[in-house]
């Protein structure tokens, strides 16, 4: 069984990939649906920008996230003036590191599926009287239900495995940041630290597998419900 | 005026560029895949943003480009119902029902209940989407477009989709529509028989130009353009005076100019003019007129031409003050010996001579 610390690295995990998925949901359908509905010749750079942190060095990421969140950062600064508190270093910082690595899967389920809505069925949303926030809202977003709910799922799992923008933007604080990737690797440095580790890993296979099948599980269910 | 248009609108090579007005109030566009009717009925629905334009329906501008309105679909109050019936799957037949504003409303007021009367919607209304027929889909569709009370019904192709059979079935439906519910239409549709059954007005389209408006029969009698007469597919056109009704013999008798032609019984007024037509298979040809005969019409007439066509002979004739053509196999033709001049008898039920309109 896991110790009261491994618990606690599991359940700061959990967290901190959950509230990652939270805070970029809505986002994350907006731009899903912007990029899958927007004719124009922009379109490619925005869809490059939101990918970028898919091919980057999530090392790089950190870093980019650490010069905005850092104490001379300017995002780290109004932060500071607003608040007197930091970012970097906290479970905000594991968070948002969390959630820019997992945005990208969260954005294409969302652009692919939307891409799967009959486009006609909008029109004719359109023409019977309701206007385009309505159209979204009830039959665009209800169509590619399937695609946000893997995509959040998707991203959960990569928020859950989160290392190297995780390490240099939010550190390494026991309680705060130390999420299963960041102590497993504290654990490899440690001479009597290879018993946790084996633990940590098998929970760690454990949630990525079930964080997987249930994203299949959730696009086979929407496809029979609508018959596709 | 029900729909006035005035747009040009070009998409890659293709260009719409027409301008026309009709009271209707049911307007009917008419042309060959490819004319640019779905792209004119897009821009009346708001679907496409003409690049120079001004489309008023029942006198109210959706659209004056550049520069003037331009009203958003969802406020045009014009209801599209499209060859794909396009219901939303995620919601039930209910759902889809009452999905425009004010819809579930209008679907409990007596008005409402005369939509779903007309169009038999009360045994599919627990039913879901995925197990409806698709002349029941399109049946729904079209409920849903006249329950979020639209100013006109914007009609792309809407029996297209479906076998002869159910097409015949929805578009009575949507002559039931045009007379009980009295909703203005702009359909579009490459049928001929639909344009007869449903238009009180015509607009021809052709390589995204208007090549002939009026009503339905004239303009089909006289195709203006190639990929018009393909369509028509109604060989004999005719457009007769009432000369009297036989009511006991359940034939209007039609003035075929020193000949008369029975007719199905039609409540058309005396001395008034109706379409007619019939195809030119279903005209017998013979060179005396037979005794004891159940056909109403054995008209005498001359043969003005006669050509082999494949394995079908093309026998054009002259028959009172009208030309007629019947098509008969090679083998009758020999027996006939038809040449150009040739006496012949044109027979013809009165169940195959179609009205069309008045």
């Amino acid at each position: 069984m896991l110790t009261e610390a491994e618990l606690s690295v599991v359940s700061l995990s959990a967290q901190v990939a959950a509230w990652s998925v939270l805070v970029s949901i809505v986002p994350g359908v907006l731009l899903g649906w912007l990029l899958a509905r927007w004719d124009s010749p922009l379109r490619g750079l925005l869809q490059g920008g939101v990918m970028l942190p898919l091919v980057l060095p999530p090392v790089v990421t950190g870093y980019l996230l650490l010069m905005l969140l850092g104490r001379s950062g300017p995002l780290g600064q109004a932060w500071e003036a607003m608040t007197g508190g930091r970012i970097a270093y906290t479970t905000a910082a594991a968070v948002i590191a969390a959630a820019v690595v997992g945005f990208p899967l969260m954005v294409e389920g969302v652009r692919l599926s939307v891409l799967g809505v009959d486009r006609r069925l909008e029109q004719v949303s359109r023409s019977l009287g309701r206007g385009r926030l309505r159209t979204f809202l009830r039959v665009t977003l209800p169509l590619s239900m399937a695609g946000v709910l893997g995509g959040s799922v998707l991203s959960f799992a990569r928020a859950l495995g989160e290392f190297g923008a995780t390490i240099v933007v939010a550190g390494n604080v026991e309680g705060e940041t130390r999420t299963i990737p960041v102590a497993v690797y504290t654990l490899l440095n440690q001479p009597d630290g290879e018993d946790a580790v084996v633990r940590l890993v098998l929970v760690s296979v454990a949630l990525s597998l079930a964080a997987l099948l249930a994203a299949g599980w959730l696009a086979r269910r929407h496809g029979r419900q609508h018959g596709r | 005026m029900a729909v006035e248009a005035r747009i040009k609108h070009s998409l890659g090579a293709f260009t719409l560029d027409v301008k026309f007005e009709s009271a209707g109030p049911v307007v009917g566009v008419f042309g060959a895949s490819g004319c640019g009717k779905t792209t004119l009925l897009h821009c009346v629905a708001g679907l496409i943003k003409p690049r120079d334009a001004k489309i008023a329906v029942n006198t109210r501008v959706v659209c004056n480009r550049p520069g003037g309105t331009y009203t958003p679909p969802e406020r045009r109050k014009l209801a599209l119902v499209t060859q794909d019936p396009l219901l939303f799957p995620h919601l039930s037949v209910r759902g889809n029902l009452t999905y425009a504003p004010g819809s579930s409303d209008e679907l409990e007021s007596d008005s409402g209940w005369q939509i779903i009367d007309v169009l038999r919607i009360k045994p599919l209304l627990a039913r879901r989407i995925a197990g409806l027929s698709g002349g029941e889909k399109q049946r729904v569709a079209l409920a849903r477009a006249l329950l979020s009370r639209p100013e006109m019904l914007l009609l792309d192709e809407p029996t297209s989709a479906l076998d002869a059979g159910l097409a015949r079935d929805v578009l009575s439906l949507l002559v039931q529509v045009k007379l009980r519910l009295k909703v203005p239409m702009l359909f579009v549709t490459h049928k001929a028989g639909e344009l007869m059954a449903l238009a009180d007005d015509c607009v021809v389209l052709d390589a995204g130009k208007v090549v002939a408006q009026g009503p339905p029969v004239d303009v089909l009698s006289r195709p203006r353009a190639l990929g018009v007469a393909n369509l028509t597919g109604v060989d004999n056109l005719l457009r007769l005076k009432v000369v009297r009704h036989d009511e006991e013999g359940g034939v209007t008798l039609l003035d075929l100019g020193g000949l008369e032609l029975a007719a199905p019984l039609t409540d058309a007024a005396a001395g008034t003019h109706i379409g007619v037509g019939f195809y030119a298979d279903e005209i017998m040809l013979c060179l005396e007129k037979p005794a004891g005969l159940s056909a109403r019409n054995a008209l005498r007439g001359k043969v003005i031409s006669v050509d082999e066509v494949g394995r079908e002979v093309l026998v054009r004739m002259q028959v009172g003050e009208h030309e007629l053509l019947a098509r008969i196999t090679p083998a009758a033709a020999a027996e006939l010996r038809l040449n150009t001049d040739s006496p012949v008898v044109a027979l013809i039920k009165t169940a195959a001579c179609h009205l069309l309109g008045h």
